[in-house]
């Protein structure tokens, strides 16, 4: 049983938004959901659970959590640990070993577990966890759901009471996120209590047995999923909140693209190290459109997406611009990528100085005006990294505004986002395609390309599978993918997925390979 | 036990143990891509230590800025021994980087790691680590040559080589691995000033 | 050719009768004796490609040393011989680390670490460090895909031609990946009870067997009839 006694805490400096005067009972075996918007508390809730809070995050505390009659102020954090899992929201830095087997057994060894038990209980754990497929392999080289999957058999394997998640969807693809499901079915069933803190609902719908709503440090309402689901959606997304019932979430009406196709693909294909990866890509795009690019993991659509910005250059077939012909270095001129850790693309010391970053003679009335539509003026003076992810994003866009790039690449821009977040970069993608740009948005948010895409590539066995408007009469079609996940559990599905994971963590997987060979003959040229 | 709230801990912590694991890594990196260049050309390969002190110093001045205590700098000396030993490099080099870590540490230590000069003059005594296998060959070049020699030793090569080794190269070595630590360092203390103390990356 | 397992601790003690061979070897053929040992080590391994490669380059040095010595004169000579003997006594220890690398988990040598009594202290960092270095490849990746788009050249010649920038690009976003990384990680390590004081246990085990009595006692020999050579007393 976890209590809440009058709980209050404030971060450092925090002055807003503070946790005030919590009080819950959790009783074991029960699955709850902590909601709300960023920065509601939600994962301050899940810190005083585990212990981070006081343990690891200082701040000012008051009252008492109590998890079977234990105080967590009290108790060492490797006691807590032996009670409380938690899974956090990267699956990048969640992992302390290189293989997987070491990774799994990291909380147990801690523990102090014997080593013929250790063994039992690794290969108790990925046999539960399905994980057979990803032993003795090098983490680096699996995909971002299949880091997350190795996290959770960590935690899985310590056998803890309570198993506590914080915003563990927010990296994932549709398929990493219905095995998650499947695993928080299996661990409800072992009786043990869970609590998550999330923004994507729709996957613990049938799971929560209730549903906290947060506000500002408050809790604002306390719900059954019935209760929840009956709430009406404008009401919904008023407390900004996601969709809990996909379902109902039909794509919202676009303003038709008038304009005739700049962009012209013609039998373009891809390869890695000489190895193809996709071919026979035909594609044309107008103006203002903004395109949702979708396909599981490995299906090539990153490399695409590298290609048509002229990163990635082993690349054959046509690239037109207006009937003229563009090569990679001139894609690269004229194409922009925001990428999914935008943290790689913000370089200056301050918002302002981010958006002449590199360019000769800025023109400071662009500069102080795109900073304003985008919102960004008051906080022209601030350090990039002191942003949220969201003002993040916006200056990076703002960049590629002032540099007058004509094609737009978004990669997963809604990743952990709540839903005024995603509406905040719906609203931006489309004004930004107003302007006459053409966006490409690669995405598993069903609610976000509903919301903002006129259109879906879908790439699947090496190619676009697919190309289709995104309107009510596709949307079967979209929804079967983005809900049902349609996972393809057959060998040969499961297998290419283990095979390719993304373009780009496979150049770097192969990379890791061949250096780590090399690591030595380097040394060998002789030097002291 | 450690249920003191985190702030107050002494000693290091798992955060601070973590964040030195993590810039050592770094630190070892800028050496290996400093130090590349030079390495394997017989005309270059005595100055490596130049080109291994150029890019560490932002990394170096940052990980005191982050773990401002007893510990960082000699922990990252001792790690970046283990690997280089690890990695077979000449193990004057290995020592090097141990021994100088530790003084390095006293040194920033000296004012409580809060001294820039005081810590630049520490990445600057952290570099001449690397110096280790280049001293060893000065201080006796002659049997450094002999393995080569046909039976043994031969009068006539150990003189040649005596002579060879002229200390200029060794006062090269040395004052330009300083001066270039120092310049490092300056870079590393003005994006600090810059960069990542306005991003609030520093403890 | 069976494959041997080695105890990591044992190929430590190799690598240090690498070291003390390789540094008091006697003679050029002496070294290159070493060189052979080492790669008939790499062979039991289970690394035969490799030690085979290592050993030709070897060869490569070796008759360069022998065409320097007796067919050069002048500062040209001292120099590469100079160099030369730097690559004999860097060489060997560097195919053997290559071996010892190319044939040890990280958790294997992390085990050994711990069972050495290595202090928590060095082996919590350098687990860290070791699980980092990969990343910093990846970083590497995005950071030049990013420098790309904004126009500023990840090379060699784009650093000669705009420093602070290209410095900048290359610093700042791995400065703050490498912070991130490290709040996480910690918050990761602690919630899985890192902080235990009780003794860790390994899910590798290790343990020394006759292979290692045997590589052992192969390399101390080695070692031992260097010195006797060295001492004159061979």
């Amino acid at each position: 049983m976890i209590e809440f006694r009058h709980v209050s805490f404030a971060y450092p400096g925090q002055s807003e938004d503070r946790l005030q005067d919590l009080n819950l009972t959790i009783s074991d075996g029960e699955c709850v959901l902590f909601c709300g918007r960023s920065g509601c508390g939600k994962t301050t809730v899940t810190r005083l659970v585990n212990g981070l809070i006081p343990h690891f995050f200082a701040g000012e505390l008051t009252g008492d959590v109590i998890v079977d009659e234990r105080y967590i102020a009290k108790l060492p954090m490797y006691q807590i640990a032996e009670k409380v899992g938690s899974v956090f929201q990267n699956p990048r830095t969640q992992f302390f070993n290189v293989d997987t087997d070491s990774e799994i057994a990291f909380g147990i060894e801690n523990e102090g577990v014997p080593p013929d038990e250790l063994r039992l209980k690794v290969d108790g754990a990925v046999k539960d966890l399905k994980l057979q497929k990803l032993q003795g392999r090098r983490i680096f080289s699996l995909s971002g759901g299949e880091k997350q999957k190795i996290a959770f058999a960590s935690v899985y394997a310590m056998n803890p009471d309570i198993y506590l998640l914080d915003e563990p969807s927010s990296n994932l693809d549709v398929d990493a996120i219905e095995d998650l499901r499947k695993n928080l079915i299996r661990i409800k069933r072992q009786g043990k209590t869970i609590l998550v803190a999330e923004h994507r609902l729709y996957y613990l719908k049938d799971l929560v047995d209730r549903i906290v709503y947060m506000e500002q440090g408050k809790v604002r309402g306390i719900y059954t999923p019935e209760q929840f689901l009956s709430i009406p959606a404008v009401q919904r997304e008023k407390m900004g909140l996601r969709a809990m019932d996909l379902h109902s979430v039909k794509p919202l009406p676009k303003p038709a693209v008038q304009a005739l196709p700049v962009l012209d693909i013609r039998a373009m294909a891809l390869y890695y190290k000489k190895q193809p990866v996709i071919s026979g890509i035909n594609l044309r795009a107008a103006r203002g459109e903004i395109i949702g690019v979708t396909g599981h993991n490995g299906t090539g659509k990153s490399t695409f997406l590298r290609a048509l910005c002229g990163l990635h250059k082993g690349c054959t077939g046509a690239c037109l611009w207006d009937g003229k012909g563009m090569d990679s270095k001139q894609r690269l001129k004229s194409s922009y990528m925001v990428m999914q850790d935008v943290n790689y693309q913000l370089f200056a010391e301050s918002v302002e100085k981010e958006c002449c970053f590199g360019i000769k003679n800025p023109d400071a009335d662009i500069v102080t005006g795109t900073m304003k539509e985008l919102g960004l003026y008051e906080y022209r003076n601030r350090h990039p990294n002191t942003l949220s992810g969201g003002q993040k994003q916006r200056t990076a866009v703002a960049v590629s505004m002032i540099c007058r790039k004509e094609i737009l690449i978004f990669d997963e821009p809604t990743s952990g986002l709540d839903f005024d977040g995603m509406l905040q970069v719906s609203r931006l993608l489309s004004r930004i395609a107003r302007g006459g740009k053409i966006i490409f948005v690669v995405t598993h948010d069903y609610e976000f390309i509903s919301a903002v895409c006129s259109r879906v590539v879908h790439f699947d066995s090496g190619t676009v599978q697919e190309d289709f408007a995104v309107n009510q009469k596709n949307l079967g079609k979209l929804q079967d993918f983005f809900i049902l996940g349609q996972r393809r559990d057959d060998i040969e599905g499961a297998e290419t997925g283990q095979k390719n994971y993304t373009e780009i963590g496979r150049k770097y997987a192969y990379e890791a390979k061949r250096e780590e060979s090399n690591w030595s003959s380097a040394q060998m040229g002789g030097k002291g | 036990m450690s249920n003191s709230p985190a702030a107050n801990r002494k000693g290091l912590t798992v955060k601070d143990l973590v964040t030195i694991g993590i810039f050592s890594a770094l630190l070892f990196i800028t050496i290996l891509v400093g130090g590349l260049f030079f390495a394997p050309n017989p005309v270059l390969t005595f100055y490596m230590p130049l080109g291994s002190a150029l890019l560490g110093g932002p990394v170096f001045l940052l990980l005191i800025a982050k773990v401002p205590k007893r510990g960082p700098v000699m922990t990252a000396g001792i790690l970046i021994g283990i690997i280089f030993f690890a990695t077979g490099m000449h193990w004057a080099m290995d020592i090097g980087y141990i021994v100088m870590g530790i003084i390095a540490d006293f040194a920033a230590g000296s004012r409580k790691y809060k001294s820039v000069r005081m810590n630049i003059l520490a990445y600057m005594l952290f570099s001449i680590g690397c110096t280790g296998t280049y001293i060893m060959y000065f201080i006796d070049p002659a049997s450094w040559a002999s393995t080569m020699l046909r039976g043994g030793t031969e009068q006539a090569y150990i003189d040649t080589m005596n002579a060879s080794a002229q200390n200029w190269v060794l006062a090269v070595i040395l004052i330009g691995t300083l001066t270039v630590a120092a310049f490092s360092g300056w870079v590393g203390n003005k994006m600090l000033k810059k960069q990542f103390e306005k991003a609030g990356i520093t403890a | 050719m069976r494959k041997l397992h080695f105890d990591p601790r044992t190929k430590l003690l190799l690598m240090i009768f690498t070291i003390l061979s390789a540094t008091l070897s006697p003679s050029l053929y002496y070294a290159s004796g070493l060189v052979l040992l080492i790669m008939l080590f790499g062979f039991a391994c289970g690394k035969p490609r490799y030690s085979l490669l290592g050993a030709l380059t070897y060869t490569v040095f070796f008759a360069l040393t022998i065409l320097t010595r007796d067919f050069l004169y002048g500062t040209l000579q001292t120099m590469l011989i100079a160099f030369l003997g730097l690559v004999h006594k860097v060489y060997p220890c560097g195919l053997m680390a290559g071996i010892m690398i190319g044939s040890t988990k990280v958790s294997e040598f992390m085990t050994g670490m711990h069972r050495l009594h290595v202090p928590r202290k060095i082996v919590i960092p350098l687990a860290v460090m070791l699980r980092y270095l990969p990343v910093i490849r990846e970083d590497w990746g995005f950071i030049k895909d990013a420098m790309q788009m904004r126009d500023v050249s990840p090379s060699l010649g784009g650093l000669l031609a705009h420093p602070g920038k290209t410095a900048e690009c290359v610093y700042v976003p791995l400065m703050m990946s490498a912070s991130k990384a490290a709040d996480e990680l910690s918050i990761a390590s602690v919630t899985r009870g890192i902080e235990n004081p009780e003794p860790r246990t390994c899910l590798i085990q290790i343990r020394f067997g006759a292979a290692d009595a045997l590589a052992a006692c192969a390399f101390l020999l080695y070692f031992i009839a260097g010195m006797a050579v060295r001492g004159g007393w061979i």
